[in-house]
């Protein structure tokens, strides 16, 4: 044993010994990992200034070790006051005393520093419900949807949801029951602190305790009257530090809160925030804003605070002995990107894929469809370097009919396209039009502003079915930001949203955008004309009943190309599709991402909030850039994004990259969803399509609308289009659907169909080794390897009927990873 | 990994020997506080599930007499014999019993309880916290307490106002207090006098632990009766006409009846969902009216409990929130009710035709909605005329409204409810309100109307009493009631 894990163990020792005496809540502990040598200290913040009485922060210290890694030691160090100045509190924040300079003394690890500290003011002013007591509430957890903060409260006693309304909370504890929680003349007597402290019984437990800042706070407040004031909540907050990173598992790293106002000033609330994380088995967060590492890997600290919130991107690298960074080929700045987060996580990236590979993943991303044995071979037998005549591929692919075919179904599915809304014509109608923009390669700004301004006869001017969809203002409004700004505004109907910072008001004002489509039937049967109304209709909020007008929940620089809007929808337009629009173009790029390699830099990838952190925001703002500047180039984009290293790796993982799920180091193999399932089928097993009412040989990615009955693409998730979110199409795998691939009629009935290509190959009286060939490479795409070719040619001699021999290798193909999966 | 668990081994023998050790010495042991250290234990890990109005277990541990009492399973603890004593047995072992659903208690805690009991278990609450106040040590306040209750007497020569823990008794020209009647109650969430004068009636309680009911012979400062009843405030008392009734309502959804000479119960009603907020009687005294946060107003015969009817609809949404406050008109079956949605409206007492789903046939009129919610309401003594407060949580306002004049509605029994809602919006639509008391700016909880007729006082929020000429409208005088030393709160 050496003696830093002797060190390790005293200090273990200590810190049970000090943690029992502690009080619940506002505790730290030391890390577990071991305690090295530091041969520096640093503190944050390296300087202090003070204002007013409560007015106390929190130091991070840090200690360095001789090879420079930076480790979190605040939970060991002692911070001592340097002069009558300032005071250190309970929790080891700094309190102003008096004013004047002084310094506060760090000592850990045998080292001492200090950093200068200014008290300007120590006036003890009075305590703001808006901005102390209700964190203190939300902090504690008062209102949470598990007690006051439920929907009709908790044994009588209500608050708003997490403390988005302070004017309601206010009521609940000042006026409901005429001044029941609170008693002025004697405010220890107060029921809104015998409650917390189990003073008298309180079903909620014991929250904090008499000497605590807690108490005295709302205490203070009390005894001033309980007033309301009019404080505007935090404009910012910001989480220090940016990105903690952990070296080892069982470290630790304190975080500190910065809270901004409108007013320039700033308040240390590391003490009131409501910390998470976003995944406990990687890194747990305490109450106090200590992250402690659980396993190697990432997770975000998320912060809430006032209605706002942050999120810290946590990495924990662990041990990893042994690991070498080696360069990998970088085809543009996607893998650049990419290998930076990579090489910093310590994961090796896996390598390229084979030709064949690329060629059947790369067929179905583009166009929904394997490559057929044709293309196949011809692609094989393509001289050209590879890198070469993979980019070739993608250019030849992405101007194919199959290229248009696919993506119309994608934003089919993201617009809704459904008879049910729009009628059968309507549904063509639309699809064709989407099929334009595709095929034109129509920018991805115009498209959407051309939905968001559509107006006319919906069969004249399809685009404007958008609005026969979606009927009322605040559906429209919901789909919108959904889809285009990758937003959840539907979480903010009833109360503010619960986990980012748009309020309800917010979703009734940019609702109030779409109050002025007019609806009216058309001279044609099923006809319908969207048109702007003269007197747009009220839109409501639903607590006050007051009309809201039309506001942005945030304000973007237009353009100066476009002019001054008066019609509501030219200017939410506008708004939306501007370059400037912080959520507009990203949304567009991070949800293309996930079509390519399984999964969104943020993810779900409609739902950015910042409370989901990117994987990989250096990437994700490299991305947006590039789609920008090139005009928001869809195809560029794809470009892009097919032609890096990144996407064309394959699947397999190494050593370093196995437990890797989000930082793009092999590919993850995806389920083929509905439509590519059938088809792929079909493709496979030659047989010809027969989708009812449809053109024989059509393909299911074809089809217009959900209306068109397929037992097998509903059991294989294709989405109703009743909801634009993404996770409406499902990628499950369930056993009825193994049942159906094993047994069902679908696939059994293309297999033996007598047009089909293993009746085709008997017919021409093909060799049991073409006969395994041609097989292997319709169905997966690739030629069996030698062992599987001898294994698959005795198999159709002992069988000694070779189409039924043909049948089997097939179905059993079929049923294989190789071909159920995009990998 | 070994060697931590090693030295967190080594860690726990030593303190286990350290705690040997100590039970070795008992001698030596300083005596354990129960009030200081058993207490806190009990409140933070106990006495969540074991309290009144819970008692799981049929155990409470929110004194030292009921934790001695014990529950079901009998006294929770036996002193000298901590081996024998329930409490211990529950709390210990590796999968101990209770704390129920929570982590369990730390060594160290059911250490210290065993010790306590060891040391037989003595009770050292303080005598200043058990209840140091009383008649001759009366309140004392760092500001003014909250005015929850107001009430003339029936010679409109003195004024009863809620204190904390007391009923302030000042003449009714606010030129003096008269009598302090120190209680038990911290709250006094409703103060009435009986219609001969002679006793002040009072309901309240302290918030989760006990409601109780009050009546004082206020000439003699002394208090007749005090009845404790259920485990938390109870709310919105009011004597029958003849004295010989008092009724109020309760945090445990129920409405009681009690009689004034021997404080015997006479009626219980538990047909609410939720907290009861305030009761009237009939005009002969037959029935009860009560209304609750439930939003209900239900009407219930005395005499035998049964529950008769709700006054007003019952159509969800027809009313929006609870009702606070309700009183009969004087001389006639009507009832004024208010409470959440703002608006002051009268009903009937008695339905003179069969209901029919979604009908509000009982209403009569409404008047003009007030900011907020009504807390309170009162007519005059000839029932023409009724002042009502409410309170936005920021602000507040009271009014005197005109009862108004109107016909008997038309009864269509074949139906008819558009016609009998059309005249209740025709009623509704006159403009009754008198006068917009001026200077009235923070939430009102308590109003009343002076048996003379001359003034109308009004409190709440800000603590401070306000008298009104109920013909003028305008501010006679304001007082607080009490005498503020804000030196207590100085004690830091």
């Amino acid at each position: 044993m050496s003696m830093k894990t002797w060190l390790l163990g005293l200090s273990l020792l200590v810190v049970v010994a000090f943690g029992s005496q502690d009080l619940p809540g506002e505790e730290t502990k030391a890390g577990k990992a071991p305690v090295v040598k530091v041969t520096k200290l640093t503190v944050f913040p390296t300087s202090l200034e003070l204002n007013g009485k409560r007015d106390s922060r929190r130091l991070i210290v840090s200690g360095v070790d001789v090879e420079g890694h930076v480790f979190d030691i605040s939970a060991q160090a002692t911070v001592k006051a340097g002069g009558p100045q300032v005071s250190v509190d309970r929790d080891g924040f700094i309190v102003p005393e008096k004013t004047g300079a002084a310094k506060v003394i760090v000592t850990a690890g045998g080292l001492t520093t200090e950093i200068p500290v200014v008290v300007k003011d120590v006036t003890d002013h009075p305590v703001s419900f808006v901005r102390e007591i209700i964190p203190v509430i939300s902090k504690v957890g008062c209102n949470a949807g598990t007690c006051h903060g439920a929907q009709k409260g908790k044994n009588g006693f209500k608050l708003s949801l997490r403390g988005y309304d302070p004017l309601f909370d206010y009521g609940a504890l000042i006026d409901d029951l005429s001044g029941r929680r609170f008693n002025r003349s004697q405010p220890n007597q107060s029921l809104m602190l015998l409650k917390p402290t189990q003073g008298v019984p309180h079903e909620g437990g014991f929250l904090f305790d008499e000497q605590s800042r807690k108490y005295s706070l709302i205490e203070q407040w009390i005894a001033e009257g309980c007033r309301f004031d009019k404080a505007t909540r935090t404009v910012r907050i910001e989480v220090f530090p940016t990105k903690p990173l952990l070296e080892t598992v069982e470290s630790v790293q304190q975080l500190v809160v910065v809270a901004h106002y409108d007013d320039g000033t700033s308040r240390d609330v590391t003490r009131d925030v409501v910390f998470e994380t976003s995944d406990f088995e990687v890194a747990i967060v305490s109450d106090s804003g200590q992250i402690e590492a659980v396993r190697r890997g990432e997770a975000a600290a998320l912060v809430r605070y006032e209605g706002r919130y942050a999120a810290a991107p946590v990495s924990i690298i662990g041990k990893r002995e042994g690991f070498v960074w080696k360069e990998s080929p970088e085809h543009n700045f996607v893998d650049r990107l990419v290998n930076a987060k990579l090489q910093r996580m310590k994961i090796l990236p896996s390598g390229l894929n084979t030709d064949e590979e690329f060629l059947r993943r790369i067929s179905i991303d583009l166009t929904g469809m394997p490559p057929s044995v044709e293309q196949v071979k011809a692609f094989l037998v393509d001289k050209r370097p590879s890198k070469v005549k993979r980019e070739a591929k993608v250019d030849e692919l992405i101007s194919s009919p199959g290229f248009v075919d696919h993506w119309t179904l994608k934003w089919s599915d993201l617009l809704l396209s459904n008879s049910k809304f729009i009628t059968e014509k309507g549904a063509w109608a639309f699809r064709n039009w989407i099929r334009r923009a595709i095929t034109t390669n129509m920018p991805y700004d115009r498209f959407v502003f051309q939905l968001m301004t559509a107006s006319g006869s919906t069969f004249e001017n399809p685009a404007a079915n958008y609005y026969r969809i979606s009927r009322e203002p605040r559906v429209v409004m919901e789909n919108m930001t959904q889809v285009f700004i990758g937003t959840r505004f539907q979480c903010n109907r009833c109360h503010d949203h619960p986990f980012e910072r748009w309020t309800q008001r917010q979703y009734y004002e940019l609702s109030a955008y779409f109050a002025g489509v007019g609806r009216k039937p058309g001279p044609t049967k099923g006809e319908e004309i969207i048109f702007s109304l003269s007197t747009p209709q009220d839109i409501k909020h639903p607590t006050t009943g007051e009309v809201v007008p039309a506001a942005f929940p945030f304000v973007v620089k237009l353009d100066d190309k476009q002019p001054a809007q008066t019609d509501p929808r030219l200017k939410l337009a506008a708004w939306l599709t501007t370059r400037e629009n912080p959520y507009f173009a990203k949304s567009l790029v991070n949800r293309y991402w996930s079509y390519f390699l399984g999964r969104g830099i943020i993810d779900p990838v409609d739902d950015i909030r910042a409370s989901n952190p990117p994987s990989n925001p250096a990437l994700l703002d490299a991305l947006q850039e590039d789609f920008v500047k090139g005009g928001f180039d869809v195809k560029a984009l794809i470009r892009r994004i097919t032609f890096s290293h990144t996407y064309q790796r394959t699947f397999r993982p190494n050593k370093w990259n196995t437990e890797d799920a989000l930082n793009f180091s092999h590919a993850a193999p995806r389920r083929l969803t509905a439509e590519q399932l059938y088809d792929a089928l079909h493709v496979a097993t030659g047989a010809p399509s027969t989708i009812a009412g449809m053109p024989e040989g059509f393909r299911a990615t074809q089809i217009p609308d959900p209306k068109v009955k397929i037992g097998f693409l509903d059991m294989f998730g294709r989405p109703p289009r009743e909801s634009p979110c993404e996770c409406e199409r499902s990628s499950d795998v369930s056993l009825s659907q193994t049942l159906n691939l094993i047994n069902g009629p679908t696939v059994a009935n293309a297999i033996i169909h007598p047009q089909g290509r293993v009746a085709k190959l008997i017919a021409a009286k093909a060799d049991s080794a073409t006969l395994v060939k041609e097989v292997y490479l319709a169905v997966i795409c690739r030629a069996p390897a030698e062992a599987e070719l001898k294994q698959a040619v005795e198999f159709v001699t002992k069988v000694g009927n070779p189409a039924e021999a043909a049948q089997d290798l097939m179905w059993a193909l079929i049923n294989s990873p190789a071909f159920l999966f995009n990998r | 990994m070994r060697l931590k668990v090693v030295l967190l081994t080594m860690c726990l023998l030593s303190t286990s020997a350290l705690a040997q050790e100590k039970k070795d010495k008992p001698s030596d042991e300083k005596p354990i506080s129960f009030y200081r250290q058993v207490r806190p234990v009990l409140q933070r890990h106990c006495s969540g599930c074991h309290f009144p109005a819970k008692q799981s277990g049929k155990l409470m541990l929110t004194s030292f007499s009921a934790f001695k009492k014990g529950g079901e399973n009998g006294a929770a603890f036996m002193p000298g014999q901590p081996e024998k004593s329930l409490i211990v047995e529950y709390v210990s072992g590796d999968d101990p019993a209770m704390p129920l659903g929570a982590d369990p208690l730390d060594p160290q805690q059911i250490d210290l309880i065993s010790r306590w009991i060891a040391q037989g278990a003595k009770d050292d609450t303080p005598p200043t916290v058990q209840d140091n106040i009383s008649a001759e040590n009366p309140p004392r306040y760092a500001s003014a307490p909250v005015i929850t209750a107001l009430d003339y007497s029936p010679d409109s020569k003195l004024l009863a106002i809620s204190g904390y823990r007391e009923i302030l008794v000042h003449a009714a020209d606010g030129s003096g207090l008269q009598a302090r009647l120190v209680g038990r109650s911290q709250r006094i969430e409703s103060v009435r006098f009986s219609p001969d004068g002679k006793l002040v009636g009072a309901a309240g309680g302290t918030p989760g632990l006990f409601g109780e009911v009050q009546f004082w012979d206020h000439s003699a400062k002394k208090l007749v009766r005090s009845i404790t009843i259920s485990y938390d405030t109870l709310f919105g008392a009011r004597f029958s006409d003849d004295g010989k009734q008092f009724s109020f309502g309760g945090a445990d959804n129920s409405a009681r009846v009690i009689n004034v000479a021997d404080g015997k119960q006479v009626m219980r009603l538990d047909a609410h969902s939720d907290w009861v907020f305030c009761s009237t009687f009939s005009l002969k005294g037959s029935h009860l009216i009560t209304v609750s946060r439930d939003r209900a107003m239900k009407l219930t015969i005395i005499e035998s409990g049964q529950f008769v009817d709700n006054v007003t609809s019952i159509t969800p949404g027809a009313l929006k929130g609870g009702l606070i406050a309700v009183q009969r008109r004087p001389g006639v079956d009507q009832v004024l009710a208010g409470g959440s949605d703002g608006r002051p409206r009268l009903y009937k007492v008695f339905r003179t035709r069969k209901r029919i789903i979604g009908d509000d046939f009982n209403h009569i009129r409404s008047y003009k909605k007030m900011p907020g919610r009504i807390f309170d309401l009162q007519f005059n003594k000839t029932g023409d005329r009724f002042v009502a407060g409410s309170s936005s949580a920021t602000g507040g306002a009271a009014r005197i409204y005109k009862v108004g004049k109107f016909d008997t509605p038309k009864i269509n029994n074949d139906g008819g409810l558009g016609v009998v809602r059309q005249q209740i919006v025709q009623r509704s639509k006159q403009p009754m309100l008198v006068h917009e008391l001026a200077g009235v700016e923070s939430p009102v909880y308590c109003v009343a109307f002076r048996p003379d007729g001359q003034q109308v006082a009004v409190g709440g929020f800000d603590g401070t009493v306000r008298l009104f000429d109920a013909k003028s409208g305008k501010l006679i005088k304001k007082f607080v009631p009490v005498t503020v030393t804000p030196a207590v709160t100085a004690k830091k």
